[in-house]
């Protein structure tokens, strides 16, 4: 029972701090997600083209590397410009360095990162991501193979409460309302 | 914050994230950004709750706070458990501090009256430097006025005053001053006394509400209520209200005496002349006691003479009595000799030094009385004030109009408001400075002795208000006035000032560094200071009058009292506190007058009818509340509503009765005379539409809040005395015979009983609550906690009078005895009523979208998502606790919205809701408890209600861990359910029944 459940833990910390990651991941879908360059500010596009793959998947970083309170908090966390900068102050990049270029600029401005918003749970949801992480939960099961995906287009899942409530009643979860809505 | 963020930006992303950062489908045409920190603060996670203790800034009484904030954003305050004087406990007041925080109509920047007498926006610069210009230039002839302040803050003041020879005078219009200069005449020391209701076994009041605005009244409502509730040895304090009107305090009483108005001083005196007769040593006041005997002072009070002997008679057997008083309410032209006189009392019933101590503290008695503040009027008047400095205060509007305040403004040079918001005075100056709220300000208090605590921001300033704080400003102040504190900011002040007193106190705690992170973590600081305490009474200094003061003009006696909501008026712009029912009357958002119902007979009156009320200085017209709990001769106004120029929430509600008072200063104390006319009142033949609550004041012989006498309680005959009898349930749906069960609180629901669709295992908690009603003392505290936990939202007068508030407590009062014409028992009963969480819920069965359900943890749960506001529930509570929001109540001005609590969903148009338990909280419990790998404890979960209690009359918990406290509450004979006896509702919450002394009728059933 303990074991599986701490690498089952690390995995879903690691799932869940992706979805923070995919929270500010949004592209085009005709969009040739290995050209940065049409990646745009503006409601349809990232400030940034970040590639989740790359870092996940290339890099093997744990995702709560940078989505750091998925183990211990509802939200994951989107990570803050200076825990990109703990890396990228030495890393220029190899592929896209504009982009890289771009974080630095926020950097110095001491600007925010105005990510798009992908992954959404409506008002009256409540997430726990503490819950889904200590429960074993890979990031995954609801954002999709985070690692393989460049820049994420879309929402990996449903994410409707028939979905959620699948995987409750598989788990042996609770189905009782007043986990989720208060 | 780092530089360059749109915080509002961010905040409002991760307010949403942390109520739900999960997953839905929901798609929507709509981006919305999520802004992450550039920088992270170490002690912030998203999602995560980051807590800051300071104090409270509402009243002097300056209780210990915690604030809950949420990325950086406070939402909710809370009693620091750590601080005395709050015990972690809060009022009303201080939850709605955060409305003042986040008032819309906080001021936007610095402005200037333009030459068109228009204010006009002006860099703050620019008005520091204007500021400045005219202290100096006024040099010796500069005043400063101010509230009641922290030491730091009062400090700084008096150098930056000193510097140019100017004057200070503080001012507040609820004042102690004559209690003050009491115990000064009768103990020779400035100070006002330690009053420890805890350790009483028996109190008088004279008038004193210490349950509402008095000194302290957290800390006296703990006190009160750990005295006179009733403990495990069936004992308990008496507690006798010796005033013309019945307040909240009142009504918490065990007997009123109804005397008139002003004779408080010469029936303490004839009580005290009988206790001498008795035995006891007058020491130098024996002369001055023995001209006040039982009959003359009986004559005078309008009560038979036999109720000051055996008021003597209880107070000499009482152990450790008290007495307090008289109050605001009762400072007539003889206030101090009022007070002396109590204290007089105390003395010779050997009550100083056990449960009134005489130790430097001084709460509301203002350094200079309202006396001063009336020699600078005049000054100002007669154009010799070119500068001044008003911070904080707002005498245009608190003092009555005879004072001539307003127009001496007019001719003063320059005046000056550091406020946070345009208030009757600011909008009169020439310069007004928005002042930052004490939740975004640095400081300090010292409410006695041995208690320090530091105030510290709870949060980066609310950016849409470019406010400075009072302490930076002055720093600054005093540096262009060539003034060197060796400080640059007020935060460096005040380390420097605590700094020496870390000195002082002989380094406690090591280095001054930790020292200061300590305080500022813990929130108070708790020191060996050894008061010197006087015990032995004084030959006064001067003769006094005790009778009662001659009231000008004819028709009945004027009672102006504190307001419980709005204290002087200050709290009015705050929303929560305007819908808040006034503990007393149960409306909200206006004024009324009481007078008694024989009297409103007379006048051919009744309830709700406009009056014209006039004195010689004044009239104004106001609804009428017949209340029972007031003399016959007497009428009483509020203070706190009338605003013409103090926010959007304030203006145009209600009366301010300060229009009808002279301006007349008290000898010795020099305290503003508020109980000093008689008015006449007229009926307008017009009717107000007033906004209450209450359905009734009467029961109507159903078991809602019954009583036990203490005697049948002590012999067991609970079921006999007052009440309908105890352990009886009606069984499984439907059923109407009632059957005699042998259930224990724990057993409920009983076997049968409709408990949702979830089978019972017996393995999850089941949620419950106790209420001691003999505790609960009415002061509607949890009602405002709960709406700002719960995202309540407010409604406004026109939709409350329709019956639509929507706060989850109504704090029910219910008259049972109550007799003005003479002396006798009171018994008046509250009952906070929330959703009662029914084991057999009527709610739930009728609910078409099944949005009212059971939990398996035995909450009554109500999912707003799936309400599709059919009524249906609300029609078949018998509680009438579910509050269905008609309008987009939710949908507040910018940034009042700031306050919302991110875990808790804000509910819209067409949504039933309801108490929920705090169901928040228990879900936090148990995260943290799944997190930490155990399972949650039985008392882990406080509900908002519990935590705000004063009286520590509500316990939460799981019923069926016998070790917990709800279930050990629970197990008592005085529990009952309300309106379980006759409907099989099985509700979660188990009520005590109030004890009195004297016997109950039983109700029927």
């Amino acid at each position: 029972m303990k074991k599986p459940w701490y690498i089952a833990m690390v995995a879903a910390l690691a799932a869940l701090g992706s979805l923070a990651f995919l929270q500010g991941q949004t592209v085009d879908e005709d969009v040739d997600t290995s050209d940065a360059a049409q990646v745009n500010i503006g409601p349809e596009g990232q400030p940034i083209a970040f590639p989740h793959n790359r870092h996940a998947g290339d890099l093997q970083l744990d995702c709560q590397f940078c989505h750091f309170s998925a183990e211990r908090s509802s939200s994951a966390g989107i990570p803050p410009v200076a825990t990109c900068m703990g890396c990228h102050t030495f890393v220029a990049g190899t592929e896209r360095q504009e982009e890289v270029a771009k974080l630095r600029g926020f950097w110095e401005r001491g600007e925010a990162i105005p990510w798009n918003r992908i992954y959404k749970v409506s008002d009256h949801v409540s997430f726990p991501h503490m819950r889904h992480v200590s429960a074993g939960l890979e990031c995954q099961e609801c954002h999709g193979p985070v690692e393989e995906i460049g820049v994420i287009q879309e929402v990996q899942q449903p994410l409707t409460m028939g979905w959620c409530l699948n995987c409750h009643i598989e788990q042996g979860a609770t189905r009782d309302c007043t986990a989720c809505h208060y | 914050m780092s530089e360059g963020i749109k915080r509002r930006d961010f905040l409002k992303v991760l307010g949403v994230s942390g109520a739900g950062a999960g997953l839905v489908g929901c798609s929507t045409d709509q981006v919305e950004k999520l802004i992450p920190y550039v920088t992270p603060p170490e002690e912030i996670t998203p999602g995560v709750a980051t807590w800051y203790s300071t104090v409270c800034g509402e009243c002097p009484a300056a209780c210990g706070v915690w604030v809950r904030t949420r990325e950086g954003r406070a939402v909710k305050v809370e009693g620091n458990p750590h601080h005395p004087v709050s015990g972690g406990a809060l009022c009303a007041r201080g939850h709605a501090s955060l409305q003042g925080l986040y008032n819309p109509d906080r001021l936007e920047g610095p402005v200037r009256r333009g030459e068109d007498g228009e204010f006009q926006p002006i860099a703050w610069d620019e008005a520091e430097a204007l500021l400045s210009q005219h202290v100096q230039d006024a040099g010796s002839d500069f005043v400063f006025v101010t509230r009641k302040e922290g030491p730091a803050l009062a400090g700084l003041i008096e150098s930056v005053v000193e510097s140019v020879g100017g004057s200070r005078v503080e001012y507040e219009a609820l004042s102690e001053a004559p209690l003050r200069e009491a115990t000064r005449m009768a103990f020779g020391q400035d100070a006002v006394p330690t009053f420890r209701f805890e350790e009483a076994d028996l109190i008088f009041s004279f008038g004193a509400d210490f349950l509402e605005t008095w000194l302290s009244p957290v800390e006296h409502a703990r006190g009160f209520a750990r005295s006179t509730g009733i403990d495990e040895a069936h004992e308990k304090a008496r507690f006798v209200f010796l005033s013309p009107r019945l307040s909240l305090t009142g009504q918490n009483a065990d007997e009123w005496v109804p005397l008139t108005a002003g004779s408080e001083g010469v029936v303490a005196l004839a009580i005290a002349h009988a206790l001498v007769q008795r035995g006891a040593d007058g020491g130098p006041y024996s002369d001055l006691i023995e001209a006040y005997d039982a009959q003359a002072a009986a004559n005078e009070a309008g009560i038979p003479a036999e109720t000051i002997e055996e008021l003597a008679d209880a107070f000499q057997a009482a152990s450790a009595p008290l007495a307090v008083g008289p109050g605001v309410a009762g400072q007539g032209a003889n206030a101090t000799a009022t007070n002396l006189a109590v204290l007089i009392l105390n003395a010779v019933a050997g009550s100083v030094g056990s449960t009134l101590h005489v130790t430097r503290s001084d709460l509301a008695a203002p350094a200079t009385p309202y006396r001063e503040l009336a020699d600078v009027i005049s000054r100002m008047a007669e154009g010799q004030v070119p500068a001044m400095v008003l911070h904080n205060v707002n005498p245009a509007y608190s003092l009555p109009p005879e004072s001539g305040f307003r127009q001496a403004l007019g001719q003063v040079g320059f005046s000056v408001a550091i406020t946070p918001h345009l208030d009757e005075t600011a909008a009169l100056c020439d310069l007004v400075l928005p002042d930052a709220h004490t939740l975004e300000s640095w400081g300090d208090s010292n409410p006695r002795p041995e208690l320090w605590a530091l105030r510290q921001p709870v949060m980066q300033p609310v950016p849409h208000f470019d406010s400075r704080s009072a302490g930076d400003v002055l720093v600054r102040l005093a540096g262009r006035l060539g003034e060197d504190l060796g400080a640059e900011t007020f935060h460096d002040y005040l380390r420097n000032r605590w700094s020496d007193l870390h000195a002082e106190l002989g380094s406690p705690g090591g280095s001054f560094d930790a020292f200061w992170r300590e305080a500022l973590r813990v929130g108070v600081v708790e020191v060996d200071a050894a008061p010197a305490q006087a015990t032995a009474m004084q030959t006064p200094d001067r003769a006094l009058t005790f009778d009662a003061p001659e009231l000008e003009g004819d028709g009945m006696a004027l009672v102006v009292y504190p307001s419980s909501r709005f204290g002087d008026g200050r709290g009015a712009n705050k929303p929560w506190l305007q819908e808040l029912p006034d503990p007393v009357t149960k409306l909200a958002w206006h004024s009324w007058v009481e007078i008694h119902p024989e009297t409103a007979e007379e006048l051919g009156v009744r309830r709700g009818d406009m009056v014209r009320v006039a004195s010689p200085h004044g009239e104004l017209e106001v609804p009428v509340y017949t209340y029972p709990g007031i003399r016959a001769d007497t009428v009483a106004i509020a203070m706190g509503e009338g605003h013409e120029n103090y926010g959007r929430y304030a203006n145009g509600n209600g009366v301010n009765p300060m229009v009808l008072l002279p301006a007349t200063v008290e000898e010795p104390s020099g305290t503003l005379a508020h109980l000093s006319v008689r008015v006449n009142l007229e009926p307008t033949g017009r009717r107000y539409s007033m906004a209450s609550i209450e359905g009734s004041d009467q029961q109507y012989d159903r078991p809602i809040a019954p009583a036990v006498q203490l005697e049948e309680l002590r012999e067991g005959n609970i079921e006999e005395a007052g009440g309908y009898p105890t352990r009886q349930e009606l069984q499984a749906i439907g059923g109407f015979v009632p059957i005699t069960t042998e259930a224990e609180p724990q057993d409920f629901p009983l076997e049968g009983a409709r408990y949702g669709d979830y089978e019972d295992s017996g393995s999850t908690p089941r949620w419950a609550m106790a209420i001691d009603l003999d505790k609960c003392t009415g002061c509607s505290a949890c009602v405002t906690a709960c709406q700002s936990e719960n995202n309540v939202a407010f409604v406004g007068k026109d939709q409350l009078a329709m019956g639509r508030a929507l706060q989850w407590i109504r704090l029910e009062r219910y008259y049972e005895q109550i007799d003005s014409s003479q002396p006798g028992p009171v018994d008046i009963r509250f009952l906070p009523m929330l959703c009662q969480h029914c084991g057999n819920a009527p709610c739930e069965p009728v609910c078409p979208v099944y949005a009212a359900y059971h939990t398996p943890d035995g909450l009554n749960a109500q999912v707003y998502n799936r309400c599709v506001g059919t009524r249906y529930c609300a029609n078949n509570c018998p509680y009438k606790v579910r509050v269905f929001n008609w309008y987009r109540f939710s949908e507040v001005p910018e940034p009042l919205n700031w306050q919302y609590n991110p875990d808790v969903t804000v509910r819209t148009e067409g949504i039933m809701e309801k108490c929920s338990f705090c169901v928040q909280r228990i879900r936090k419990s148990e995260n943290q408890a799944t997190l930490e790998g155990r399972t949650i404890g039985s008392n882990e979960v406080v509900p908002a209600c519990q935590q705000s209690c004063p009286a520590e009359a509500i316990v939460f918990g799981n019923i069926r861990d016998p070790e917990s406290r709800v279930y050990q509450v629970s197990n008592n004979d005085r529990t009952y359910r309300v309106l379980d006896v006759l409907i099989n509702t099985q509700p979660a919450i188990n009520y005590l029944r109030k004890v009195t002394f004297h016997p109950v009728e039983s109700i029927h059933v």
